[in-house]
């Protein structure tokens, strides 16, 4: 059984890794469902029909995003001509201090200081970097050929919102009579866990985003808030986003306290302080308590899902694992009732029974 | 004319599932909401609905047709009940996970409303008013049920 839904699940990641273009803003959609889910059922709670409610839900969280935008254009218009300045300078403080970092190895460590580390890294360094422009040509194209699938999922999540009891109710009832009942419980089931496992990462990026913010305050490190937001979101991609967030948030501590190595190592600490909490406080409170699954196969699966479909398959791999277990362990239980088929296909002779009266002549004596 | 004032007239519908004595309470709109959440499936004449022992999930209401409610420990053919237009059965899986404690199978084609009890759990958190109409109905239908039990084994005891 578990082999079966391991194989499903890797062949789910390889279908999805094709038709990104329509799993990311599926994947942004049902999370901005799960997220607009609450305000919907207060409406609903309020006498304010499921129609209405969705599109208020959805007309408000537009213009929230609207007001931002237009909010933000001036400032990241006015801020641009820094922004190039400010990159490379981030990128020469972390360059810089990773030159300093590995000289001291060298200085301690002998088979290093033979080995040139230190001249091998920074010669390799300055080989593979570009102008500021051939860096950021790729990130301004990716946004470009992303914004219009991106721009599918507010209307995607309306839909969710507006239609998913409408297309529960449609697929039910596709189902015989006989396995009814289990499919609703299915279906169910399926609702329950991706809204588990989407209500929970966003508790887990909200306490990751607020803990780290109050650590990089504390140390006194510039932008504590933007930066513990990024590295929140980063971390929705397992080991790669934690890393990146890591390397982001030393980066800009090497740039605005080059001569401090406690800062660095301190924010380094911080780091590793937030992972620790985060995986064994924060994780098993939000996420881990959706999926029920051992902390061994989380692992396992994530390995997989990024050898399988590379950071796609890191992100997707949790949630569709957890859907794909509902689904099999449920469809399991029918296939292996006797009774429930012995029941369907009772009715589907009693169906064709009634369709086939009065074909035949009866029999004169 | 607009009617400004009083109930709304009720539709085919709507007038079907006011006949059901668990929604007998729900003005017309409050229908139109519960209408929403049901289930409509149809069943020929001896097609089984649930089993006994089976695992409960929904509330079942008849909205046309004839159903029979069957034990085999009853005597003669194990006939506990014959529901019919209006009538609900399987209500206690509204309230929990119960098995099923008999078999329920159509006598004639008939078509069943069925009310799933999560769908029922959140009608609870959304509109409390109309769950609670209904669970006060349901309490009343128990209660007689118990009632009828209790008064049959007291005359059951008297013959002895």
């Amino acid at each position: 059984m578990w082999a079966a839904i391991i194989s499903i699940t890797c062949l789910l990641l390889f279908l999805f890794q094709k038709i990104l273009w329509l799993v990311v803003p599926m994947l942004l959609a049902l999370i901005l469902y799960y997220v607009l889910v609450a305000p919907l059922q207060w409406l609903i709670y309020r006498g304010v029909s499921r129609e209405a409610s969705a599109s208020i839900v959805i007309l408000v969280f537009m213009l929230v995003v609207v007001v931002g935008t237009l909010a933000a254009v001036p400032w990241v218009v006015s801020n641009l001509a820094n922004l190039q300045s400010g990159v490379a300078r981030y990128v020469d403080g972390g360059t810089m201090f990773m030159d300093s970092s590995l000289r001291g190895l060298e200085s301690s460590f002998s088979i290093l200081r033979e080995a040139h580390l230190a001249d091998t890294v920074s010669k390799r360094l300055a080989e593979s970097s570009g102008s500021f422009a051939e860096k950021i040509e790729p990130i301004v194209v990716g946004l470009m050929t992303w914004t219009p699938s991106l721009l599918l999922a507010p209307f995607l999540a309306f839909f969710f919102l507006r239609d998913g009891r409408r297309f529960a109710k449609f697929l039910s009832g596709a189902v015989p009579n006989a396995y009814f009942e289990r499919t609703l419980f299915l279906l169910h089931g399926v609702d329950k866990t991706l809204r588990a496992y989407f209500q929970g990462l966003i508790q887990l990026t909200i306490l990751d985003a607020v803990t780290l913010a109050l650590g990089l305050w504390l140390l006194g490190i510039p932008g504590p808030w933007v930066l513990g937001i990024l590295c929140a979101i980063l971390a929705w991609i397992p080991y790669v986003g934690t890393i990146a967030g890591g390397l982001l948030v030393v980066l800009v501590v090497a740039t605005d306290f080059p001569n401090s190595a406690a800062m660095a190592y301190s924010a380094v600490a911080l780091f590793g302080l937030v992972r620790m909490l985060d995986d064994f406080v924060y994780m098993p409170l939000t996420i881990g308590k959706s999926l029920h699954m051992h902390p061994l196969v989380t692992v396992l699966m994530i390995f997989i899902g990024g050898a399988v479909a590379g950071i796609s398959g890191l992100m997707l791999v949790l949630p569709l694992l957890g859907v794909v277990m509902v689904i099999g362990e449920t469809l399991g239980a029918l296939v292996a009732d006797d009774r429930l088929r012995a029941r369907h296909h009772h009715a589907v002779a009693l169906r064709k029974h009634a369709a086939e009266y009065g074909l035949s002549q009866p029999e004169s004596n | 004319m607009v009617k400004l004032f009083g109930e709304a007239k009720l539709s085919g519908r709507l007038e079907t599932l006011r006949a059901v004595s668990l929604f007998e309470q729900l003005k017309a709109r409050e229908l139109r909401i519960v209408d929403g959440l049901l289930h409509e499936r149809s069943y020929l004449a001896d097609e089984v609905v649930f089993d006994e022992g089976e695992d409960g999930q929904a509330l079942y209401v008849v909205l046309s047709g004839e159903v029979l409610i069957v034990h085999p420990d009853v005597e003669g053919e194990g006939l506990v009940a014959r529901l019919g237009h209006g009538e609900f059965f399987g209500d206690m899986a509204l309230i929990d996970t119960w098995p099923r404690a008999a078999q329920a199978r159509a006598a004639v084609p008939t078509v069943l409303g069925v009310l799933f009890r999560p769908d029922f759990q959140t009608l609870m958190s959304t509109h409390a008013r109309i769950a609670s109409r209904i669970a006060l109905q349901l309490a009343r239908e128990m209660g007689q049920r118990l009632r009828q039990r209790v008064d049959t084994a007291t005359q059951g005891r008297g013959k002895l």
